[in-house]
């Protein structure tokens, strides 16, 4: 079992990796280290004209440090076939497990260690805590981490008790942290004390029957949190859609017998498949507090514009969506025309998209009716120009493709 | 009306999976496709229904060569696959209505269809529902339903009795006997002969990607020397054995 969750760390860690490199582009780092500079800057701005030894002070710290602590779920790397092959192996999970809890406490190491030091001049200079007792606060909060998952390890039984655990824990410590900030400033160790012994008293804890479901599912929802987040940067081939019904959309679907097969497909997907409505949903939502923020009629029609270009952009692979769905290739759906149906569902959503936008903006900014209409005028320009362009182009290459075959 | 299958070479990327398949199913005919698992069933399949491109030989159904007019041939064609795929966002009202689209057919008459077929497989409180959260076995009721909404003129048919309940599968075989009354044509590959037999009489042995010997039951038991006592299971040992011989 040992073996077994090593080469499963190995995997995901080759997984992660392979992620975090796409995540963390040129660009996106060169934007983390400006907001990260400004964010720098301005603290210690903040920090030369703080009062010392606020009344609040104990309450800011224990909630930053608090936060900093609730990333990191119990990496477990279950998989459904586990059910089937692993079944029998209950006795010897724990060897399974301990290594997976150990590699669980890597994220919030680096994350508690990067907000204690953040917040260590805070903390000395303006609260005038002791190195020691600091120290022995930010240790605390790791064994805390430490227990909270060897908790959860034994909580994945048929009592489903995981939540409630989890939160348990959290809230007593954020209640443990007020407590001695504030009553016992100069004895931090004891905090670290108390969470050493919770820490040793998990060996008296036993797994009573695990519950294989249960766990599984766990697994899948924590992963599916990970790769939720990396989705929003590319592309992750092993995310699980979950589709739902949203009858209450059904309003935006033509009569039937009033679109070909391919828009018929498209339409519903782009309307139920989360990948797809959450994009325009989210770039909407986007363009819309832009605009609430920026409050200025030239910048928010770039802005908007841009937005908008990028959500049908990111919207296009809806037109590959079926090509190895075996149902889709049967039916007798003509492919002639697939480019120009995909491009109709696309400018459908756009102009939904820009209704939208274009309803905030007037709500949000009156008197903007001409910029309004230039922004239709840009709508029209993507609907009729570049999306016909690049569906055809698409559809054209995924025929390729298929003769390559 | 005539399904036929000359001198089929074909399999994955240059490989031949199945060699020089030659099958003939008239108006009104169903035949049987058995084998071992790896004889080249399902490859015979993802030909006849386009999805592969054939190495040598030529398919034609009604004289409609699937090579050169693949969109009118698949018009003629419906399929209901071993595995169902289902789109997750359809619903099973939508999946019908999709299949009414695709195969252009008259929508007051499909919808009196498939509202039988829906009471036949107990399916019609699910109307609105989203397949994909179904059952295997009900995700395989869809699957039939779609196809035998369609009106087409050949069923292919991959190993369909998985999942099903007996009372899915007596449904079944009675819409395959209404079929082949109908003059349809129908290719049904499947392991489960006992239920098989009930509604198809001739059966083709495809063997090592060959089609080794077609007839009735009894025709394939007099051709590889078996006793009319013997289980049938016996015919798979004995494939077995030819191809380790082989």
């Amino acid at each position: 079992m040992r073996e077994l969750a090593k080469k499963r760390l190995q995997g995901n860690f080759q997984q992660s990796a392979k992620y975090l490199a796409l995540v963390f582009n040129d660009f996106f780092v060169l934007a983390l280290i400006f907001i990260f500079g400004a964010v720098m800057f301005w603290y210690a701005q903040v920090m030369k004209v703080l009062p010392v030894k606020a009344w609040y002070y104990p309450l800011v710290l224990s909630a930053l440090l608090w936060l900093a602590y609730l990333p990191g779920k119990l990496v477990t790397l279950l998989q459904t076939a586990d059910r089937q092959f692993l079944l029998a192996t209950d006795d010897r999970l724990d060897d399974y497990l301990a290594p997976m809890r150990r590699y669980s406490l890597v994220l919030p190491a680096l994350l508690l260690a990067l907000a204690g030091g953040i917040m260590y001049p805070f903390a000395s200079l303006k609260m005038g805590l002791s190195n020691l007792n600091y120290f022995s606060l930010v240790l605390a909060l790791f064994f805390a981490k430490v227990f909270e998952q060897g908790a959860v390890s034994r909580s994945l039984t048929f009592d489903h008790r995981v939540k409630q655990v989890t939160w348990l824990i959290r809230l007593v410590l954020l209640a443990l942290l007020l407590a001695s900030l504030y009553f016992l400033p100069n004895a931090l160790y004891l905090l670290l004390a108390l969470a050493v012994i919770a820490v040793l008293a998990l060996q008296a804890w036993k797994n009573s029957a695990f519950d294989w479901q249960y766990a599984i599912d766990y697994e899948a929802r924590r992963k599916e949190t990970v790769y939720a987040g990396f989705a929003l940067f590319t592309d992750v081939k092993e995310r699980q859609v979950n589709i739902k019904r949203r009858k209450y959309l059904d309003f935006l679907l033509p009569p039937f017998g009033k679109e070909s097969p391919n828009s018929f497909l498209y339409r519903r997907t782009l309307l139920r498949d989360p990948e797809y409505l959450n994009l325009l949903a989210r770039m909407t939502a986007f363009a819309v507090l832009l605009t609430a923020m920026i409050q200025d009629p030239v910048w928010s029609l770039l802005l908007s514009g841009l937005v908008m270009y990028l959500t049908v952009w990111q919207l296009l692979p809806l037109g590959q969506k079926y090509d190895q769905n075996i149902m889709y290739r049967v039916y007798p759906i003509a492919q002639k025309e697939r480019g120009q149906e995909v491009s109709r569902v696309l400018a459908w959503a756009l102009l939904l998209q820009t209704g939208l936008i274009i309803i905030f903006w007037l709500a949000i900014v009156p008197g903007q009716f001409a910029w309004s209409l230039l922004l239709l005028v840009w709508c029209g320009l993507l609907a009729k120009g570049y999306l016909p362009y690049k569906t055809q182009q698409l559809a054209k290459k995924s025929r390729y493709k298929k003769r390559k075959k | 009306m005539t399904l036929e299958i000359s001198h089929l070479t074909g399999g994955y990327s240059g490989i031949p999976v199945i060699k020089d398949v030659n099958l003939t199913i008239a108006s009104g005919e169903a035949i049987g496709l058995i084998g071992l698992n790896g004889a080249g069933k399902s490859t015979t399949i993802k030909h006849l229904l386009g999805l592969l491109r054939p190495q040598a030989g030529k398919i034609t159904l009604n004289g409609i060569n699937l090579a050169e007019k693949p969109a009118e041939f698949k018009k003629l064609v419906a399929y209901i696959p071993e595995t169902p795929v289902i789109y997750p966002e359809l619903t099973l009202k939508e999946h019908l209505e999709l299949t009414i689209l695709a195969y252009q057919l008259d929508p007051d008459k499909a919808w009196e269809k498939a509202r039988k077929l829906l009471t036949m497989f107990r399916l019609a409180d699910k109307f609105d529902w989203l397949p994909v959260h179904f059952s295997k076995g009900m995700q395989q009721k869809v699957m039939i339903v779609a196809a035998f909404l369609t009106d087409a003129q050949l069923l292919v048919i991959d190993e369909p009795f998985t999942g099903l309940d007996p009372l899915a599968v007596a449904n079944f075989i009675g819409l395959i006997k209404e079929a082949q009354e109908s003059g349809k044509e129908i290719l049904m590959t499947t392991h489960v002969l006992a239920d098989a037999q009930k509604a198809i009489k001739t059966y083709a042995i495809l063997n090592q990607g060959t089609i080794e010997f077609t007839g009735s039951l009894d025709e394939i038991r007099g051709h590889y020397g078996l006793e009319a006592s013997d289980s049938f299971d016996k015919l798979y040992q004995l494939l077995y054995q030819e191809q380790k011989n082989a």
